[in-house]
């Protein structure tokens, strides 16, 4: 308990420096206002905004654009509850009865609790990230190269299952991200892989590009396609702070939404969308007034709010804990960490401890200023929802490029983020969803590696490789994930998720 | 198939070939057939110690099982005869263009096919905003051309000014004429306090009258 306590310290100690706060604070800032621009969740804005954090130090970096990943899902939340345009899967439910609170003109008490809620069980979920991050890195330091093998397969599987649409969709995406990580130059003979005589690809796939156009570019062409809707924004959005009513109301939302969001983040998969929807039926399951539900029930704001607050937070633990993202926010995340020459895992937390407890703290940092900030500043977002899509979007573009050559000074990689835009709306509207691509991309290196390196250790014997218990149990139980996924009563429920999204 | 069997009323079954599994499938294996012929000169290598073409070799083949797969889904599962692919082409064109001028423009530089000169950001912003805000479906000229200069000018002023990021200013010709007793960064700020005007200019005369009479 001391250690903990000692560590956070360590960690505030980096964080209250002038620029890592302003850091942080710009992040916050930057994250909500283009979170809040209708038709940009949090995904796309970050890989819009990744460019921005590259003149920082490796640590301001990582609080940075942790600052940009709470802006963002806040933002996202309060297009939800003001003009029922969720950005993001995550505030789906924070719609249902966030929205119906802004039409009885309650907007102002549903953003208040949204932050509020999202604060308290950000607050816990930092608490757990501290707390299980040493044991489970130390756990980590121990795997052979076979379990850390099998261990991503795990990882993989669950993402894939735990997302929605077609499994078979997913597992192609899931290659061929894998595959775009091998591209380039050998990790041994340094001979050019799959680059088809190209010199720019010798250098691999960057993340940073693949991701602008695969989900920044991608996501403008699908919104291109619709005549523009105007959102209809009332300028009125009442009193912020909830009454004692309404906290007493909440309260219990949030500690449930709290503890469930904070388990639930912690498995790989879309945390962040799963724990809003198991938070939203539990409440409904012990609410006294079930049928007040949809129609603005402030339970079924605090509730989801804080589920996908915490959960946003513990997704954090795999990647800095094991190396392995869960998310393709986190894909992202550990992308720029391994750029800045963090390279995400278990040593991280002994190697750099001033980075790693940093972000930790910048987390909860994070979520105050998002409370202490956005909150008093929630009438200029609403200006933002206002901007026209038509004048929002060349912006956007520009905005893109000017970043991502910025990052490199690499003319090919703008070129780069345009063949992605277009191969990103392609799969969208072939109905693949790209997010698995982007985890196959920051693992594939790392997982052919394991394996190479397991099978050398075991002389080329599969049996051997496999005969560690642990390699075994990870590949068992990721079998019986893919087979009960296909088994008919899990597979309609991933179709309810997917309908409801 | 005849119109009698569209089991969903206002849905007509898609002939194979335009479902879009199945051009979701022919896709995937496209792409496996690619990975396939990349790594056909990669050595496998052994168990042990597998080569730089294994991995590749392996994961073409599952990916194109996998497309398979998506294929058959396609052509058999009762609900993907009435999914038909379609794609927004012109928008799509008109943001390519506009990404693709400013990636081949902006330092200008040797692409293999072609070499280009560099005309910077202060030909280049404008001009991808502007193409960019072309794919729109309504389109305002007015609007769109002061967006283009008032952007541009605030890009400069944060990119290379505030955050000293090496992304070129002007075009080459111009960069080199300019008078050293003027400085690189004068000619920076003369550059977008320039734009900014013309941005504004741009307002008052057209876009603010045609509000007022909106």
């Amino acid at each position: 308990m001391t250690d903990l306590l000692q560590h956070l310290q360590l960690g505030f100690s980096v964080v209250f420096s002038f620029q890592n706060l302003f850091l942080c604070l710009v992040g916050c800032l930057v994250g909500t206002l283009i979170g809040v621009l209708p038709g940009i969740g949090p995904l796309a804005t970050i890989a819009i905004l990744m460019p921005l954090t590259y003149n920082a130090d490796p640590a301001g970096a990582i609080i940075m654009l942790a600052g940009i990943y709470y802006g963002a899902q806040y933002g996202g939340s309060t297009t939800a509850i003001l003009v029922n345009m969720p950005g993001e899967s995550s505030s789906v439910v924070t719609a249902l009865d966030g929205h119906a609170m802004a039409r009885q003109g309650r907007a102002g008490k549903a953003l208040g609790i949204a932050a509020i809620g999202s604060f308290i069980a950000g607050s816990f979920a930092t608490l757990v990230v501290a707390a299980v991050a040493i044991p489970l890195s130390r756990l980590a330091l121990g795997l052979t190269a076979g379990n850390y093998f099998s261990l991503m397969l795990l990882g993989l599987t669950l993402a894939i299952v735990l997302g929605s649409g077609s499994l078979l969709k997913a597992f192609c995406m899931l290659l061929i991200g894998v595959i775009m990580a091998l591209v380039g130059a050998d990790q041994i003979t340094g001979e050019a892989r799959l680059t088809f005589g190209s010199q720019v690809l010798y250098d691999g796939f960057d993340m940073a590009v693949v991701a602008m156009g695969l989900f920044g570019i991608a996501e403008i062409l699908r919104n291109l396609e619709a005549p523009e809707r105007r959102p209809f924004v009332d300028d009125v959005v009442g009193g912020l702070l909830p009454n004692r009513q309404d906290m007493k109301d909440s309260a219990g939302a949030i500690t449930r939404g709290s503890l469930l969001g904070a388990i639930i983040g912690i498995i790989p998969g879309n945390g962040a969308t799963l724990s809003s929807f198991a938070s939203y039926v539990l409440e409904k399951k012990v609410s006294k007034h079930p049928e007040t539900f949809g129609k603005g029930a402030i339970q079924g704001v605090a509730g989801p709010e804080s589920a996908n607050n915490a959960a946003a937070q513990t997704t954090f633990v795999p990647l800095l804990t094991l190396g392995l993202p869960s998310t393709a926010t986190m894909a992202l995340v550990g992308g720029a960490m391994t750029l800045h020459g963090v390279v995400p895992g278990p040593q991280v937390i002994d190697m750099h401890p001033e980075l790693f407890w940093g972000v930790v703290t910048s987390m909860w940092l994070g979520n105050l200023m998002l409370v202490i900030i956005n909150l008093p500043l929630i009438g200029i977002w609403v200006k933002f929802l206002k901007v026209p899509y038509h004048l929002l979007f060349p912006t956007i573009i520009l905005l893109c490029c000017v970043g991502i050559y910025s990052v490199n000074s690499r003319p090919t990689d703008v070129l780069m983020v345009a063949a992605f835009g277009v191969i990103g709306y392609l799969f969208y509207r072939l109905k693949f969803d790209p997010t698995p691509l982007l985890l196959g991309l920051v693992l594939g290196g790392m997982l052919e590696d394991s394996l190479r390196r397991g099978l050398i250790l075991s002389r080329g014997s599969f049996w051997t490789f496999l005969s560690d218990p642990l390699t075994l149990v990870l590949l068992g139980l990721s079998a019986v994930i893919v087979i009960s996924a296909l088994s008919p009563s899990i597979s309609r429920g991933r179709q309810v998720l997917a309908e409801d999204e | 198939m005849t119109h009698e069997v569209a089991e969903q009323p206002g849905r007509e079954p898609v002939p194979p070939y335009a479902r879009l599994e199945v051009i979701g499938g022919t896709t995937i294996i496209g792409i496996a057939a690619l990975v396939w012929f990349g790594a056909i000169n990669l050595a496998v290598g052994t168990l042990p110690n597998f080569g730089p073409g294994a991995l590749p070799r392996v994961l073409a083949i599952l990916l194109a099982l996998a497309g398979a797969g998506v294929f058959i889904q396609g052509l058999v599962r009762r609900e993907a005869a009435f999914e038909r692919f379609e794609f927004a082409l012109r928008p799509t064109l008109v943001i390519m263009l506009a990404v693709v001028l400013f990636g081949l423009f902006i330092r200008g530089g040797d692409f293999g096919l072609l070499s280009t000169p560099q005309l910077g950001l202060c030909v280049v912003g404008p001009l991808t905003v502007f193409i960019a805000g072309c794919a729109a479906p309504q389109v305002n000229l007015k609007e769109l051309l002061v967006l283009a200069f008032g952007l541009t000018a605030l890009m400069l002023v944060v990119f290379p000014d505030l955050l000293r990021l090496g992304i070129p200013p002007f075009p080459a010709i111009l960069q080199n004429a300019i008078p050293p007793a003027l400085g690189r960064e004068t000619a920076l700020r003369i550059a977008y306090a320039g734009y900014g005007a013309i941005a504004l200019v741009l307002y008052l005369v057209f876009v603010r009258p045609d509000r007022r009479a909106a």
